[in-house]
């Protein structure tokens, strides 16, 4: 058994080993399995393992390598995929009864550039179904569980790409975030996680849930991990017509140029938020002076209309997620109830038994919001909403270059701790509006709380395509602050240390 | 149904009539939103991908030339076309949908606010009663020349959508649901692109309503946007009809009928409704609103589904694509693409060609006519499109009508009617002898000129050697010559018979006839 230990490299480091000889990316797809074998019992970020995939790419690196030829840029990285994206070889189930047996038939472009880069697919990540979550309590296949406290939640929607990096078991990972779903378990579980803008990473092939707002993104144990992914993962697609055109940046060049002369905004009315912790907003107030003692202009600024993110996102959200969710019918896939009277019979019982408690919520909620006499005051009134957020957001732009806010009001709950929808959906308070005005935007870990001992995390949010700048905020910041957060579990585990 | 029952109740009732019009875009070579080709039947689930078949994650990439042809369509009816448009997302549970929801236009269609100006003669005035038989109260106009009227229709919309695959019902009888075990699906339509245009309750009767599908037809395959088949199910036509009483100004309740598959079903599915309608409120009884199928073999509509099933489509912005913005210049340069449009064509027929207005109207309203005819009258010249009009719409069209095939796959050519067409009038041939050529290379596919040398049929119109044939027969007739120049000038035809049995038939009657003249009174 090879002795690589994953949480003590990053993806960069492993790329880098590999080439120089120092390991094979077979001993990292071995070390990777190891590591699950030894922990996912217990945090269960794998819905399901593909190491015919992993070692077949591993081996297609080490080839290359030994024939001489340059390695793409994540060779033998490791990486674990959320189970709502297409790949060919394994199932997607988007963590739903309804789709436990479908097999993806092609690949989503996402991934296949992930793949195309080098990168080793180790399996599918556990997630809240369909996307619909922020803990993973909502996955069919039972919880992901934070590595930091396995008696708290890693955050979600996708939990388990946030864990199973957070563990070791994989360099990077890809998430999808709608409303939070990367930020969110990113802060929770001590990693780096980045919604780019939307359009800058082509959405063809993750099982959509709010199509204006769903983008796919890297997680990473640092900024230059994910800023690897992304320009891996980025730039235009014929088969998304909401793709951009923007050329892809080489982000991690812009990395290591500091913060001097940034124009970093502190969000001060939405750090105000009643439900934001004294300790998380302390963290946000000292990111504040570090940046200051970078170089960086520091200033406050306001987003008035922030404050209805929540509201219209739970209109347009589930409005689009109602009309995506239509398609698992049970006639050309996925689950059918075997015995149906008739068609309508089907739909109905297939859908109701395929579907988990808090997808049918949404189904309903965006239903209702879109029915005929109830359109305008909700679907209308939300999109309303969404374009004044979008003014907001522009005219923060036009002062600064980043702005920041917490990444979540909180650090990780306990399981069932949020038992009533409303306060679960407050976890997403801060990354909500983000997605709504299309802006990219990063979580970077920013200490952990001293009561809890948990990760906090920090927000970062750029301007439309200026993911150059939002990751070298975040590369700065992450210099400066030499927090490199290994949960205990693993130190357990490696005898590793954790912080500097 | 009778006839003259239409009559009398379009004597009481007016009739408001509205169409659906959907036509499959076939000109382009891919789907809607994805890569998957457009075609017609095919082994099922064949013609399939990702994105046609909803699967998990696909997304939809609007098609350009669909979204172009849309725009010709529209431009080619006086559609004004939108700066600003956009799809929506149409939502409704059914098993041929692959995503439960259609890509469809709402508020925001590519083409809206268009004109088609519908003329009926024959038969069909008679069902404007209004009119007084053809002469213009108030809309139509009264077309003095041959007792028609012409009124305009308003287009109230185009707009794009996907096409949905096909059901297979099992076990039932005709392939309908009642009575069938189970339902196939076949989606290799799904997704093709299809146009809407709607129409405004503008029509008032059920030939208006025919008149207006067979122009709208007849303008698409101009274009060339679609292969416009009722039978293929690429052209479709429903109707929404309602009746008030003359003199009312407030609609009546309308039905929707559907599956009305050519242009005879249309007209007379309209014309049952109607009766219907009238035979409820005679009766005292109330029109439901509701969907009603035509059953072109019983001649009847039935009842498909109720308002009280309509359903809520929830219509919103289709989110996988951005809004369109179209820049006027590229309006422009479409429309500069606009081809000669019928009416345009059958004006010129009759200014340039000298045709008639009803042969005109007829060679233009067919798209693969009028290029036939236009190819044949290249090949023989303008001076003799009239013949060639003649032989279209005469025999070639008995021949077709006959042999039920169309235009395309008849063996006659537009090279061989030309040709035909210059035997007859060089003179080389009789006009009889060429009804026999006629028949020969319809049915064979040779040329004229070859089946003439082949019958040694050819005429012989040569004045000196049938001054020489006459010159012969009045020799061996002394007796017969005489009592012509006494007088008896009716025993012409018994000279021209001794002349033409004397050329075994192959004398050209008209120069025989003018030699017989001439020689005789000489």
């Amino acid at each position: 058994m090879s002795t690589i230990d994953l949480s003590a490299l990053t993806a960069r480091e492993v790329r880098r080993g590999i080439a120089s000889g120092d390991f094979s990316a077979r001993e990292v797809a071995e070390s990777a399995y190891a590591r699950i074998e030894a922990l996912d019992g217990e945090v269960h970020a794998f819905l399901q393992l593909t190491p015919e995939l992993a070692f077949a790419a591993a081996d297609r690196v080490d080839r290359a390598r030994a024939a001489g030829e340059e390695l793409p840029p994540l060779a033998g990285v490791p990486a674990g995929i959320k189970d709502n994206m297409n790949l060919i070889g394994t199932r997607t189930t988007c963590a739903s009864r309804i789709l436990g047996n479908y097999e993806s038939v092609y690949d989503c472009t996402a991934v296949s550039r992930l793949l195309e880069a080098g990168a080793l697919p180790i399996g599918k990540c556990n997630m809240d179904e369909f996307a619909f979550g922020s803990s993973t309590e909502n996955s069919a296949y039972g919880p992901t569980r934070n590595p930091w406290d396995l008696e708290r939640v890693p955050g979600g929607s996708s939990g388990g790409s946030a864990a199973c990096v957070a563990a070791g078991m994989a360099s990077i990972s890809l998430g999808s975030d709608t409303g939070g779903s990367i930020r969110q378990p990113g802060a929770l579980t001590g990693t780096v996680g980045l919604k780019p803008t939307y359009g800058r990473v082509s959405r063809y092939g993750v099982v959509a849930f709010g199509s204006s707002l769903d983008q796919i993104g890297p997680f990473g144990k640092t900024v230059d991990d994910v800023a690897l992914a992304l320009e891996a993962i980025s730039g235009a697609d014929v088969m998304d017509a909401t793709s951009s055109v923007e050329p892809v940046d080489p982000y991690s060049e812009a990395l290591g140029r500091g913060a001097q002369g940034l124009r970093v905004g502190i969000v001060s009315d939405m750090l105000a938020m009643e439900g934001c912790g004294e300790e998380i907003r302390r963290v946000v107030n000292s990111s504040a002076e570090t940046f200051a003692a970078l170089g960086a202009e520091v200033g406050e600024v306001e987003l008035p209309s922030a404050q209805h993110g929540l509201a219209a996102y739970y209109i347009i959200g589930p409005a689009e997620a109602s009309s995506n969710l239509a398609r698992f019918d049970g006639i050309r896939y996925g689950r059918r109830v075997p015995d149906a009277d008739d068609v309508l019979d089907l739909y109905m019982r297939s859908r109701a038994e395929g579907f988990g408690p808090e997808t049918i919520r949404r189904i309903m909620l965006g239903t209702y919001a879109l029915s005929a006499g109830y359109y305008d005051a909700y679907y209308g009134q939300a999109q309303k909403a969404r374009t004044r957020i979008i003014q907001d957001f522009r005219a923060a732009f036009e002062r600064f270059d980043v702005l920041l806010t917490p990444s979540t009001p909180e650090v990780a709950f306990r399981f069932g701790e949020k038992s009533d929808p409303y306060t679960m959906y407050l976890n997403d308070y801060y990354t909500i509006p983000v997605n709504l005005a299309g802006n990219c935007a990063v979580s970077v870990p920013s200490g952990l709380c001293t009561t809890a001992g948990m990760p906090m995390g920090l927000q970062i949010i750029g301007d439309y395509f200026a993911e150059s700048t939002l990751l070298r905020a975040a590369a700065a910041f992450e210099e400066a602050t030499h927090f490199e957060p290994v949960p205990p579990l693993v130190r357990a585990l490696t005898g590793t240390e954790g912080g500097e | 149904m009778a006839k003259d029952r239409l009559a009398e109740v379009l004597e009481r009732y007016e009739a408001v009539i509205g169409l659906e019009i959907h036509t499959e875009i076939t000109a382009t070579n891919t789907k809607m939103f994805c890569g998957c080709p457009v075609a017609f039947g095919g082994e099922p689930n064949t013609r399939v991908c990702p994105v046609c078949l909803g699967l998990p994650g696909a997304l939809p990439v609007p098609n350009q030339a669909a979204i172009e042809w849309t725009v010709l369509a529209g431009l080619a009816t006086d559609c004004d076309i939108a700066l600003w448009s956009q799809f929506h997302r149409k939502q409704y549970f059914y098993p041929d949908m692959p995503k439960d929801y259609q890509i469809s236009q709402y508020d925001l269609p590519f083409c809206s606010g268009g004109l088609l100006e519908v003329e009926v003669d024959g038969d069909g005035v008679a069902q404007r009663v209004d009119l007084g038989g053809g002469v213009a109260a108030v809309g139509p106009e009264a077309v003095a020349d041959d007792g028609g009227y012409r009124t305009t229709i308003g287009i109230t919309r185009i707009h794009l959508e996907e096409d949905t695959g096909k059901m297979v019902h099992v076990g039932g009888s005709e392939g309908r649901i009642a009575g069938a075990t189970h339902s196939l699906v076949d989606f290799n339509r799904a997704g093709t692109p299809l146009m809407e245009l709607v129409s405004e309750p503008d029509i008032r009767t059920p030939e208006e309503a025919r008149r207006f599908a067979q122009k709208l037809r007849s303008i698409w395959l101009a274009l060339g946007v679609s292969d416009c088949s009722m039978e293929e199910g690429s052209m479709r036509v429903d109707g929404n009809v309602s009746i008030r009483r003359r003199g009312e100004s407030e609609l009546g309740t309308k039905s929707e009928v559907k599956n009305m598959n050519s242009f005879k079903s249309l007209h007379d599915a309209l014309a049952y409704e109607i009766v219907r309608q009238a035979d409820l409120l005679d009766a005292g009884d109330r029109v439901v609103q509701e969907t009603r199928h035509w059953d072109a073999g019983a001649k009847r509509t039935s009842a498909l589904r109720s308002k009280e099933e309509a359903h809520d489509y929830r219509y919103f912005p289709e989110p996988d694509m951005v809004p369109f913005s179209f820049d006027p210049e590229w309006i422009d340069s479409l429309a500069e693409r606009l081809p000669e449009l019928p009416d345009a064509r059958r004006a010129r027929y009759m200014t340039e060609l000298s045709l008639r207005k009803h042969d005109a109207g007829l060679l233009s309203a067919d798209f693969a006519q009028a290029c036939f005819f236009e190819e044949a009258v290249a090949i023989a010249g303008a001076a003799r499109a009239k013949p060639v009009a003649n032989w279209m719409l005469g025999d070639l069209a008995a021949l077709l009508n006959a042999e039920g095939i169309e235009l395309p796959e008849s063996r006659v050519s537009p090279a061989m009617l030309a040709e035909l067409v210059g035997l007859v009038e060089d003179g080389m041939i009789s006009g009889k002898q060429a009804k026999e050529v006629f028949g020969d290379m319809a049915a064979s596919g040779d040329a004229p000129g070859a089946i003439v040398e082949a019958r040694g049929m050819r005429q012989v119109s040569d004045t000196e050697a049938i001054e020489s044939v006459v010159r012969g027969v009045l020799e061996a007739n002394p007796v017969e010559v005489a009592s012509y120049r006494a007088g008896k000038t009716g025993l012409i035809g018994f000279f021209v018979g001794a002349v033409m049995r004397e050329m075994r038939g192959q004398g050209n009657p008209k120069v025989i006839n003018e030699v017989l003249t001439r020689m005789l009174s000489g």
